[in-house]
């Protein structure tokens, strides 16, 4: 069947921020969507609040809304932009949500707009427990035993039947938030007393525990003529009761025979039909008991997913494009396989490799929660690594998570040696759960015994003993004893060169000379969807020594090559890639071929037809080094891709490789803190005074030297972690005692922190000659708030011309003193009119996405072009100075609620996983839309509960006078209440916790509270700002940490108050053109 | 392997047997190292794409004569079951893996793959660069080849491998058909594949029908027996050259053809016997009997430069245009237009035979030839990779067949409303080939 023309246009929801159990797999899926129905022709209109993904580039799509994504929004949008069809089911569980609130308030039907690729029925039949056990009835499938609970009461009873352990899952909850294992009454009464109040139906499923099982999933395909193919198998390392996000999990399916493999394709093909998806994509998971092979449904999504994105890049299938197609009438057998190019889409990909995925954690940034991983997912990105065994993709996963492992042990590191110890180490599923496992068996566990303590399946088990038996039996060897076949033989165990450098007492440089002395290279392989069977057009590769033929397209034009972020995680997420892929498309466009290097599934960097090439490789020295030797590109870019790349500048460059845009040596310049403090008093320009400390007395020298308070953290440590701000001698004590612990060997940097000063950040592009400012940012937060979880707004909204000027010239002399040949950015304070020049970073910034949606001018490419050698002179850009005629906000958003135990509260360490961006013609209109691109809920009225420290409690007074003007009431605890009422606002007195009665925490569980303003200040009252911000995070309440943000908040409201919101799109702001 | 390498490997589960070489007659040689019996062994070398399903490729009577390469690296993970044997001995010549397990895991297996082969006397070799072997038989064609673990002189296995015996020629299937005429027995039906007991035929009263089948066995697939017997099929297997008149004499329903090995032109002892069913009694054929039913009807057929050989393969039924992913096996297959001129009339006004079959997909068009023997014959199935016929249906007589395999083992079961439709074509229906894939999907199935 062909497409159809009945639809001309389609709205096409995005997933919104990133979060924790929604990342950039879906920009992966929505932009290659977005990308197949533009080509055919349709009308695409896009909604996402997200800046930072690809989809959202005004020339992906016809009309693109950086909008929240909430109902209200999106009905404006169709308002406007009358799209013919809506296509749900690509914006993960916040598409389909969306779409099921229109569809269930009427707005569809009451515009004419059809949902397509899978229907209102469907999805209530895949996400309503309910019906799916009904319908897998039907089937004959079975479900797990299971009961409804909508009262604490109602869980007792249905336990009754069922028995310890159960599982609990809240109804409708993104990622499976509020669910759990219940062991015990008092685990069942708290998990589901949270649940209930979690789940917007107020429900809890109550089931058997299947934990411990072996867990599968499938990922399946549909088209309108009923033809249905599996892409793809996925089998869990870790067993049931580990969300399936926070599991190592491998491609194909490992230990299923045929008749039982077949088994379940039956089953996910039946349950696809039975559920009704009619086109599209979906995901089945089951759960096989070990011992009995009792097979059991546990869910399907009838969407794309973050398994249907590891499943493309598994086998080479684009799943999202495909289900673009098929819900626009295509049928499989119509679309041709992207990479044979001469065989359809309708069949199942063989593949002759194996695919280990792992995810990646940032528990240490949430200190004081649980890190035992659970059926709640946790992980805020993952990796996947490609080999021709388990044993070789395994040690290539473990290199890769950016966590400071050389691979799966034997690197010198987390070496655990009491036997008690070990024991709870390696039954207790968290994060390092596999490393504990390796070093179980290094002391002498059998496969058998890991097995047994973990339910991980003994194939895997044998596997990593076998690891750690070829490590140990290599260990105490000398690199001369190493002839070419034993160094296969370690190669294809997955050992890195870092691993044999360890173990054989030598140096990571030394190993790989005499490895390539020996003739011990790598091959490349080809993944290619059909395992070798057909010729293959795309150029997708993977490193492997477990073979001896290497694949690769002869060189025919200039190379370059681009080195990705790796995992996503806190300080190091999306944007990173959005700049590789941009760099990417400037450079193909300007006819150079691209190489990727990257190992994270979830983003379009690794998506076979953003580059020429793509190697799906760790970001380490070694694997980078080996796919220079085969490619020997003309360039390498590290620059652009966070830290990661970034930190390979200088051993690349030492061993030859080409490095292009900003050298090393200028890198260096910036980032070593006494060089770039020479540069900045050479060129006359402030910045807070420092100073460095090893020890408690050094540490009060210094500030009795510059003065408290002091920013204060470790150095040799990234993303901010362990940073601080200290007020006073007691507290810098106590800093410095934990500093000594965190990285004992190293100063502490001590910097006078500027209370109170207003932050900015600046990027700009530099060519050597001249510098182009792209953006000012300045921060609604006051200085002491990492800039990446800081909301910030372009152009500045309180800085004077004068100021600006300033700035720019600032960031001009300081991008042609340091050599900067591509992306500069430069983090500002001001504080009484003085301007300090905080840090310089060299390389793209967390801010270049944001700023180039909001200024039209697409930084990162520009900086690609700048790198290969174009001057900004030639791309005619807009003057760097013109006034930008609306205003776009920035806001961080926060995984607090993953993390129960983790105080709230922002500070000079990033917690934030994603971004969310709003455009008005005002400030407080674009700020208000931030806020309601997080929460999805505005207050408008009710009570407001304000608390504040008393630095704030002069300040805070007219910002309260505005929010009682505004309708609400006022609550307020003692301290905060007398400055109140001293100017004569009418406010309720509430205890503070400690104060006995009915405390704050109880209103706010009562759901009295809709708004809530509490400043922290120091330590003295976190104690019980902490239990106050949990609770409201808790219970989805409005809440703000600081008074600026207080402040743009209130003005907010009152602009909705009085004008409501407009709409935005891209396309009608300017966008430069070449 | 050095003596620094296999103290590196001291104590895994990697056991050490020595090396192995695949020498190709072109003069291509890989070394790998022995993982199964030990010995010297000849045969055309091809490869199989399944992901799964180790132990039904090994035990498939079809690949008599041949060295069979299994393109996903780790073979051997879930252990070996005999329950999913398709036959009671291997026939196939030797096995090529990248990654031999000799420690699996699955709560059905019996024994290890390493220790099934060794017990079957299978030469078998890992450590090979599979997919470089497998890109050279794409590019450069099946072919002989010798495996060896007793001779490592490259030179003198080339020129061994060169003197042996093609299969191109060969009757392989007198080499796995059974000695005498037997029943099948229903009895030996494993829980573990129960298939289509729901779906079967029954009479007005609802009591479930019997035919009687007669089966020839060309080398028979035990999966396909055990569909069949499912599906209401009382089944007397029969050696591969029986004479249609004994077979007549048994007052069948129907005759089935079954899958088989090598070369279909070699086995006139029963296309011959088949030419003289054909229009006297229902005949179904799969792969080989799908190709004795084309050559009874005086087709041609081809080689295939390198078959087709896995779990993935798209056909396309023309009759519903529905897309079935289909396991396959087999390295001839027939030349479409010898069966006979086009008949414009009922091939949408097209009269001009077409190279590549896709023509027909495209145009959703199921082209019916008239031939010379037999009347009209219809093309119903088409592979969509690379457009060659996968079945066709008579429609002067009661016969159909595939050239894939609808009983899978292994490889997705699609297909299998085929075995429901020769229980219809035997109860007389004319729509007997018009089933529902999605309908028939859950048959027999338990969870």
């Amino acid at each position: 069947m062909p497409k159809r023309e009945d639809i001309r246009s389609i709205l096409v929801i995005g997933s919104g921020p990133i979060v924790i159990g929604q990342a950039c797999e879906f920009d992966y899926s929505g932009a290659q969507a977005c990308k197949v129905l533009k080509a055919d022709g349709y009308r695409v209109i896009l909604v996402n609040s997200n800046p930072a993904t690809i989809m959202t580039d005004p020339e992906l799509v016809d009309r693109t809304y950086v909008e929240p994504i909430t109902p209200e929004f999106v009905e404006k949008i169709i308002e406007r932009e009358r799209p013919d069809a809506l296509l749900p089911t690509l914006g993960g569980q916040t598409g389909l949500n969306t779409a099921v609130d229109l569809a269930k308030a009427g707005v569809l039907d009451k515009y004419g707009v059809e949902m397509i690729g899978c229907d209102l029925d469907a999805i209530e039949r895949g996400e309503d427990r309910k019906l799916f056990n009904e319908c897998m009835e039907e089937l004959g499938i079975e479900t797990a035993r299971s009961g409804y609970a909508y009262s604490v009461e109602d869980a007792e009873r249905i336990v009754v039947d069922l028995g310890f352990p159960v599982v609990l899952r809240p109804s409708f909850t993104l990622g499976g938030a509020g669910g759990g294992i219940a062991h015990d009454l008092d685990e069942l009464r708290s998990i589901v007393a949270q649940g209930i109040e979690l789940s917007p139906a107020g429900e809890v499923l109550v089931e058997e525990s299947i934990e411990g099982w072996k867990e599968y999933e499938m990922e399946v395909m549909r088209d309108r003529a009923g033809n249905g193919i599996i892409i793809c198998s996925i089998e869990n390392f870790d067993p049931m009761g580990v969300h399936t996000g926070d599991s190592i999990t491998v491609a194909p399916a490992q230990t299923l025979s045929d008749v039982e493999y077949q088994r379940m394709r039956v089953a996910s093909l039946a349950i696809l039909e039975k559920i009704g998806v009619e086109t599209g994509g979906s995901n089945v998971q089951f759960a096989i008991h070990p011992e009995t092979g009792r097979m059991v449904i546990i869910e399907m999504n009838p969407r794309v997913s973050r398994s249907s994105a590891l499943a493309s890049k598994a086998t080479g299938f684009p799943i999202a494009k495909a289900a673009a197609k098929l819900a626009v009438g295509y049928t499989l057998d119509e679309i041709t396989n992207d990479i044979t190019k001469a065989t359809p889409a309708c069949f199942e990909p063989s593949i002759d490799y194996c695919v280990v995925k792992v995810p990646r954690f940032a528990f240490e940034k949430f200190q004081g929660t649980d890190d035992t991983l659970s059926t709640r997912m946790k992980a805020v990105g993952e990796i996947m690594a490609i080999g021709r065994t388990f044993e070789e993709a395994l040690g290539k996963a473990m290199r890769s998570l950016e966590n400071g492992r050389a691979g799966l042990g034997a690197d010198g590191k987390g070496e655990v040696s009491l036997e008690a110890e070990m024991a709870d180490l390696v039954s207790r599923p968290t994060a390092d759960r596999i490393f504990f496992a390796a070093e179980a068996l290094r002391h002498g566990w059998t496969a058998a015994k890991v097995s047994e303590a973990t339910r991980i399946d003994p194939w895997f088990a044998h596997r990593i003993a076998d690891m750690v038996q070829v490590q140990e039996n290599l260990r105490g060897m000398t690199l001369d004893e190493l002839d070419a076949d034993a160094l296969l033989v370690a190669k294809r165990y997955g050992l890195s060169d870092v691993q044999i450098a360890h173990l054989t007492g030598t140096a990571e440089l030394d190993v790989r000379a005499h490895r390539k002395e020996l003739g011990v290279v790598p091959s490349f392989k080809t993944v290619d969807t059909c395992a070798a069977e057909f010729a293959s057009s795309t150029s997708y590769h993977y490193k492997t020594y477990d073979a001896s033929e290497t694949e690769g397209a002869p060189r025919t034009k200039q190379r370059i090559m681009i080195l990705g972020a790796g995992p996503n995680r806190i300080g190091q997420g999306i944007e990173f890639d959005y700049c590789c892929v941009h760099a990417s498309y400037a450079l193909r466009e300007a006819g150079y071929e691209t190489i990727m290097v990257n190992c994270n599934p979830e983003t379009v960097s690794t998506d076979y037809d953003t580059s020429d090439k793509l190697y799906f490789e760790p970001l380490t020295f070694e694997d980078v080094m080996d796919i220079v030797d085969v490619e020997e590109p003309d360039g390498v870019i590290v620059t652009l891709g966070g830290q990661t790349p970034l930190k390979l500048a200088r051993p690349l460059e030492a061993q030859g490789v080409p490095i292009i845009g900003t050298s090393p040596e200028s890198i260096d310049l910036a980032e070593d803190r006494d060089r770039f403090s020479a540069i900045l008093d050479e060129l006359g320009i402030s910045y807070p005074a420092a100073g460095m400390a090893s020890t408690f007395e050094e540490a009060c020298q210094v500030a009795d030297r510059i003065g408290f308070p002091l920013l204060v953290r470790p150095s040799y440590v990234l993303g901010g972690r362990g940073m601080a701000i200290v007020y006073d001698g007691a507290q810098l004590e106590k800093f410095m005692g934990e500093a000594a612990r965190i990285s004992p060997d190293h100063p502490v940097y001590l910097d006078r922190f500027l209370e109170g000063a207003v932050e900015v950040d600046l990027d700009a592009l530099c060519d050597g000659e001249q510098v182009y400012v792209g953006g000012i940012l300045e921060h609604i937060e006051m200085a002491g708030i990492h800039s990446g979880d800081s909301a910030c707004c372009i152009p500045p909204f309180s800085l004077s011309e004068a100021v600006l000027a300033q700035l720019r010239s600032i960031a001009q002399r300081i991008a042609l003193r340091l050599g900067v040949k591509g992306l500069l950015n430069i983090q500002f304070a001001i504080k009484d009119s003085v301007i300090y020049v905080i840090e310089a970073n060299p390389r793209a910034s967390r801010t270049v996405p944001f700023i180039s949606k909001a200024t039209g001018v697409p930084l990162a490419k520009l900086a690609s072009r700048i790198m290969v050698g174009e001057s900004i002179a030639s791309f005619h850009l807009p003057p760097d100075d013109r006034r930008l005629d609306h205003f776009s906000v920035k806001e961080a958003v926060m995984p607090f609620g993953r993390f129960p135990g983790a105080d709230v509260v922002l500070g000079p360490e990033m917690k934030s996983t994603g971004e969310v961006m709003g455009i008005a013609r005002n400030f407080p209109a674009a700020y208000l839309k931030t806020q309601l691109a997080i929460s999805y809920a505005l207050p408008d009225g009710g009570v407001a509960f304000i608390s504040v420290n008393d630095r704030d409690k002069r300040a805070v007074v007219p910002i309260v006078r505005d929010i009682v003007r505004l309708g609400f009431r006022i609550l307020a605890t003692s301290g905060t209440a007398r400055a109140l009422q001293a100017v004569g606002i009418d406010c309720e007195v509430v205890d503070k916790l400690h104060e006995g009665s009915a405390s704050i925490t109880e209103r706010i569980a009562a759901g009295d509270i809709s708004f809530m303003l509490n400043t922290p200040f120091g330590s003295a009252t976190r104690g019980d700002g902490y239990e106050m911000r949990a609770a409201a995070v808790r219970h989805g309440i409005t809440y703000v940490t600081t008074l600026a943000a207080a402040q743009a908040m209130v003005a907010g409201m009152e602009v909705v108050r009085d004008s409501g919101l407009d709409i935005v799109a891209l396309q009608d702001l300017p966008q430069w053109k070449e | 392997m050095s003596n620094a390498s296999e103290a590196l490997l001291k104590g895994t589960s990697k056991a050490v047997l020595g090396p192995a070489l695949l020498v190709l007659e072109d003069g291509t040689v890989f070394e790998g190292r022995a993982c199964g019996a030990a010995g010297e062994t000849f045969g055309e070398i091809c490869f199989n794409t399944s992901l799964e399903g180790y132990l039904e490729v090994i035990t498939d009577p079809s690949y008599a004569g041949q060295i069979i390469t299994m393109t996903y690296p780790q073979i051997g993970n879930y252990g070996v079951n005999l329950d999913d044997a398709q036959a009671s001995r291997p026939a196939l010549r030797g096995l090529i893996v990248r990654d031999m397990c000799a420690q699996p895991s699955n709560w059905r297996s019996e024994m290890t793959l390493p220790e099934f082969l060794q017990r079957e006397g299978i030469v078998a070799a890992e450590g090979i660069d599979t997919r470089a072997l497998v890109r050279h038989i794409r590019d450069h064609g099946a072919q002989r080849a010798v495996l060896s673990t007793v001779d490592t002189d490259v030179e003198g296995l080339l020129v061994k491998v060169r003197a042996s015996e093609s299969i191109v020629g060969v009757n392989l299937a007198e080499t796995v058909s059974c000695e005498q005429a037997h029943p099948f027995e229903e009895g030996a039906l494993p829980e573990s594949m129960a298939f289509a007991l729901d779906e079967q035929l029954t009479d007005g009263d609802g009591v479930p029908k019997s035919f009687r089948v007669v089966a020839y066995d060309c080398g028979a697939k035990r999966s396909i027996l055990q569909n069949l017997a499912r599906c209401g099929a009382d089944i007397t297997v029969v050696p591969w050259d029986t004479a249609a008149e004994e077979v007549l004499a048994l007052a069948p329903d129907g005759v089935f053809l079954s899958n088989g090995p090598g070369d279909p032109d070699a086995v006139a002892g029963t296309y011959q016997q088949v030419e003289k069913l054909l229009g006297q009694v229902p005949v179904f054929g799969i792969c080989l009997g799908h190709q004795m039913i084309s050559k009874a009807a005086g087709a041609q057929m081809e080689k295939l430069k390198y078959g087709h050989r896995g779990g993935n393969q798209p056909v396309m039924n023309l009759r519903t245009g529905r897309v079935e992913i289909t396991a396959q096996n087999h390295g001839f297959g027939l030349v479409f237009p010898t069966l006979g001129e086009l008949l414009p009339e009922e091939s949408g006004g097209f009269s001009e035979h077409a190279d590549d079959l896709r023509f027909w997909s495209e145009k959703g068009i199921a082209p019916v030839v008239r031939n010379p023997r037999f009347g009209r014959i219809q093309l119903t199935h088409v592979n969509l990779n690379d457009g060659t016929p996968e079945g066709i249906a008579f429609l002067d007589a009661p016969v159909f067949s595939v050239q894939y395999h609808p009983e899978a083992s292994p490889g997705p079961t699609d297909a299998h409303y085929l075995f429901t439709a020769f229980m219809r074509l035997m109860d007389g229906r004319d729509d007997y080939l018009d089933i529902d894939i999605a309908q028939d999907r859950l048959q027999g199935w338990r969870f």
